[in-house]
């Protein structure tokens, strides 16, 4: 990964943005750079109409949803002045959404209160009232009948009764409740309209024909709901109508939207002082010629680009580029789960993908297993994009596997085994398992110290846990145990650098520890312990790998001995298919989980750091906003 | 549900919290210190930056403190869980509200979207309102819209309904500030019995400060008629009860009023004669509440809840310290912010321009 410094004229910085985004291989440095030379940040009217349009479009978009787009089309250079108007005509689109959603809004408001009103009018035709007494004026007696939410009432029947009125509901339907105002007409009247205001008191009219002519009341309000409805259908109609008339105009803004976007995210990775701007970022080191010429094709003017290597400070800060590879997309996506590399460290999805397909297929040995599930990922490969070849990987792994254990769906006898059958030697398998341990876990070791070394972290390199000196503990503990395994024996040179590597590793924790002088030689020796015993149980971890491959064919047995025990042949074939069914699923899933674990906890954690930052370039968003 | 390991383990954590706090003689020393050494022991250097206008740096001052506020309250989250830690986090809610209270009348006045993001305070995800999408949005009706989609629905519900009907932005605020404290009140009734009834007693005084500035204000300030004034109370005080506040709110002078409060916040409101006077009388029982809660109530979460108080009003004081510092006024008017002088309160809260 390069810096590059761009430097160009400033009228050519929104044609610079856009070629770097068509290239997608530059990743804008938001540091403030040369703020003494360069002190202005250009573009900022810009990014805001920017950033107002795309809102715009975005919300506009709920309405009139646009169709997605393929690819961006021909690149041009956006002008503030052609965004500005863009921007405007969105506004105006916009205010045309908006007063349909507050339309539709007041709309469905309307239609609660017609339900409550038919059925407040039903309530009131069953009262044995004079109901004129609610609608007349009355000399002395002020009386309101309405509705307010349920919420409120108990509230306002106690404020309105400081004021010398009485309050009754006589209804709840929902969230709201109805109620009935009395008290004597006079000065408070006004302080009772105020309160009842602040409650959200919806006065409710009482026909004249209520009484007598229920009817008509009724055949009233069907003619406010059907006229309702019939506001809906126009408000629908003018939505339609929008579609069609604003669908083009719309697709011509998202496109401007997306060819001025590269110019509006460069943000403070762009700096200027009049006439000259520079713009700062991260380009793989060889892609650095390809945006030379891209932009030598495209610049009328002249321009510089400097390119360097990042200095020691900046290495945090660097992104990492983890080229897109189609074959490793879904192990790449299972390694970014943990975390991403810092920039010079060792991307592990490539031993990743290789290490987890391999313990799958070791722990899940099946020819007919394996081969069902490469089949079924390769049929649902619409569903499962790109974990489709993940799928597959591990059921062909599980299925060479198989030939080698000699197992197809868990029958033991109908193949021969290419190697060995694990229930035939447990204690080989075992010991199969512990040697591929000790070989990962070697291999994770040597890649720690690497990617300690790029880090410049020469120390931790050679002293950590993880570093040279942890490394060779392992390495004589390890010989140790073979030899006395072997000749019965102690090997004085495994002792004497197993001591030697424990005492360096105990004085790196002790200088590292910043403690009193109790408590540092306390810490140093538990850290020192734990790196030893780290070592024992992460070998003794890989042990997993054996005992599901022997778990696997424990499964099968048992399977078969409940199959055994059927009555009928029919019978005997279900339980041995669902049997396979719950291997397939529920121990293919135990597997992949243990296998994942492996790679987290015993491989990962020695080496990877997992708080790299990503190589995000600026691109061509096809969203535009919308 | 509280277990009582961590409920032992709460305690600790608040007592050893509680250590922060400020004492009168370190109010005292900060009050003679230079804004250099505040910046320094509050971790406040990036207001040094000379570049900055006096605007600038007060916001980056009130936005590190609240960040120090957040902070505390994170520690005293982990441990729990359930309605205990939703009261807690509903606390905390405030300051968001704020924010809403800033975004609503910003939209009502038209202003522009930088102008209102400068005003919003920065939040911890899980109690934050999406900022961005609610400040493009180009009028009060598209606000509420999209306000009813989120946590603060009920809010936003009522304060359309106000809004629909009085068109004034107190009503709106003040709807906001009672859906606030209600449903602190509600989130109480559900802790386990232990917790509630000091959560009550605590909340309650804060409620009590609340209604008595809102029934001075709306009824002297804002002219209300008593009925309106008291819809728009609380009545679930700790001193001040339904009842209470019905008599308080027919009384026509400032004088009347608090000669009628119960015994112990009249004594406490003795030669008051103006509201910032109330304010800063009760923010003071406040506080001595809050202190017994942090000492001696048997519920964690209490003295979780009252640590937060007493560490906030400490903030605060903080944040008008240093924004005297910054605009150079004369230590009298700082001590006076400070609530050090009882001579002439409330002098220093408008020069000062306390925002929350």
């Amino acid at each position: 990964m390069k810096h590059v410094l761009l430097q160009v004229l400033t009228e050519d910085l929104p044609q610079v943005s856009l070629i770097l985004a068509d290239l997608a291989l530059f990743s804008p440095d938001y540091r403030p750079h040369c703020t003494a030379h360069f002190p202005l940040v250009p573009g900022e009217r810009f990014r805001e109409l920017h950033a107002q349009a795309s809102s715009r479009l975005q919300k506009i978009s709920r309405h009139i949803p646009l169709a997605p787009l393929a690819s961006p089309g021909e690149l041009r250079v956006i002008s503030e002045a052609e965004l500005e108007e863009t921007n405007s005509w969105l506004g105006e689109v916009w205010e045309r959404c908006s007063r349909f959603e507050e339309s539709l809004r007041r709309l469905d408001d309307e239609r609660q209160m017609i339900s409550q009103l038919e059925q407040a009018l039903e309530n009131f035709g069953e009262l044995n009232i004079d109901l004129g007494l609610l609608r007349r004026e009355r000399l002395y007696l002020d009386i309101l009948v309405g509705m307010v939410p349920r919420a409120n009432v108990s509230r306002l029947k106690e404020a309105v009764a400081l004021a010398d009125y009485l309050l009754f509901d006589y209804m709840q339907l929902r969230e709201s409740a109805h109620v009935i105002v009395v008290g004597l007409k006079g000065e408070r009247e006004r302080e009772l309209r105020s309160v009842l205001g602040t409650a959200g008191f919806r006065a409710l009219s009482v026909p004249p024909e209520l009484q007598h002519e229920p009817e008509r009341v009724r055949a009233e309000l069907n003619r406010r709901r059907l006229n309702l409805g019939q506001q809906l259908q126009h408000e629908t109609a003018e939505i339609l109508a929008c579609q069609n008339e604003l669908g083009g105009r719309l697709e011509q803004s998202r496109s401007a939207l997306i060819m001025a976007e590269p110019y509006a995210s460069i943000d403070t990775a762009a700096r200027s002082a009049g006439y000259l701007s520079i713009v700062s970022g991260w380009i793989p080191a060889r892609d650095i010629e390809r945006i030379r010429r891209a932009l030598e094709g495209a610049l009328a003017n002249p321009f510089l680009l400097d390119a360097r290597d990042p200095t020691a400070e900046e290495r945090p800060l660097v992104p990492s580029y983890m080229p897109d590879n189609r074959l490793l997309a879904p192990f790449s996506a299972l390694v970014k789960q943990y975390g991403l590399p810092r920039y010079g460290e060792v991307d592990p999805t490539a031993i990743f993908a290789l290490t987890f397909v391999l313990m799958f297929g070791m722990m899940f040995g099946d020819v007919g297993h394996g081969a069902t599930i490469a089949l079924v990922a390769w049929l649902a490969r619409r569903k499962l994009g790109s974990f489709t070849l993940f799928a597959v990987s591990i059921g062909i792994s599980a299925a060479l596997f198989g030939l080698l254990y000699g197992s197809v769906f868990g029958y033991e006898y109908l193949i021969d085994a290419l190697w060995i059958a694990p229930m035939s030697d447990p204690v080989y398998m075992l010991s199969m398992a512990l040697r591929w341990g000790i070989a990962f876990l070697v291999m994770i070791s040597f890649i720690a110290i690497y990617n300690r070394v790029i880090q410049g972290e020469l120390m931790r390199a050679l002293f950590d846990s993880n570093g040279l000196v942890g490394a060779s503990l392992y390495l004589s503990v390890l010989y140790g145990i073979y030899r006395y395994h072997v000749t019965g024996g102690l090997s004085s040179a495994a002792i004497l650098i197993s001591i030697l590597a424990l005492l360096m590793l105990f004085g790196y924790q002790l200088v590292k520890s910043h403690a009193p002088p109790g408590e540092r030689i306390l810490v140093a020796f538990i850290e020192t312990f734990e790196t030893l015993t780290g070592y024992v149980s992460n070998t003794l971890s890989f042990l997993r790998v054996a005992a599901f491959s022997l778990n696997h064919v424990a499964l099968a047995i048992a399977i078969f001995a409940l199959a055994d025990m059927m009555a009928s042949i029919q019978a005997h074939v279900v339980m041995v298919i669902c049997g396979n069914l719950f291997i397939l699923v529920l121990e293919g899933a135990i597997v992949a989980i243990q296998a994942l674990r492996l790679e987290y906890f015993e491989g990962f954690s020695r080496f990877y750091s997992g708080d790299g930052l990503e190589f995000r370039p600026l691109r061509l968003n096809l969203g535009g906003g919308a | 549900m509280t277990i009582p390991a961590s409920d032992t383990y709460l305690k600790t954590r608040a007592a050893v919290m509680a250590r922060r706090l400020l004492s009168r003689a370190l109010l005292e020393h900060m009050a003679l210190s230079p804004l250099e050494a505040l910046s320094r022991d509050f971790g406040l250097d990036a207001i040094l930056e000379s570049s900055l206008s006096q605007a600038a740096r007060n916001r980056l001052a009130e936005q590190a403190l609240i960040h120090a506020l957040m902070r505390d309250l994170s520690v005293l989250l982990r441990p729990l869980d359930g309605n205990a830690r939703n009261i807690l986090i509903h606390w905390s809610r405030k300051f968001e509200l704020y924010n809403l209270k800033a975004l609503i009348r910003g939209k009502l006045h038209g202003l522009p979207f930088d102008q209102i993001k400068r005003n919003l305070y920065d939040l911890p995800p899980l109690i934050s309102l999406p900022h961005d999408r609610l400040l493009r949005t180009e009028s009060i009706q598209e606000l509420l819209r999209s306000l009813e989609q989120g946590a603060f629905a009920d809010i936003a519900l009522q304060a359309r309904q106000v809004y629909e009907e009085k068109n004034e932005p107190f009503s709106l605020d003040a709807a906001i500030d009672r859906s606030y404290y209600t449903g602190m009140l509600r989130r109480i009734h559900r802790v386990e019995p232990g917790d509630r009834k000091p959560l009550q007693r605590l909340v309650g005084t804060l409620v009590d400060q609340q209604n008595l500035v809102w029934l001075l204000r709306y009824r002297f300030s804002y002219c209300l008629s008593p009925s309106e004034t008291y819809y728009l109370l609380i009545p679930f005080g700790r001193r001040l009860q339904r009842e209470q506040l019905k008599m308080l709110v027919n009384l026509d002078r400032f004088e009347q009023i608090i000669e009628h409060l119960p015994n112990a916040l009249r004594s406490a409101m003795q030669d008051v004669k103006e509201l910032l006077g109330v304010e800063q009388r009760l923010a003071a029982e406040t506080a001595v509440q809050a202190h017994k809660c942090l000492r001696f109530s048997q519920s964690a979460v209490t003295r979780s809840l009252a640590y937060l108080l007493l560490r906030e009003m400490d903030l605060k004081k903080i944040h008008a310290l240093v924004q005297g510092r910054v605009l150079s006024l004369s230590d009298p008017l700082i001590r006076i912010a400070l609530d050090m002088d009882q001579d002439s309160p409330g002098v220093a809260r408008s020069m000062v321009g306390e925002r929350v």
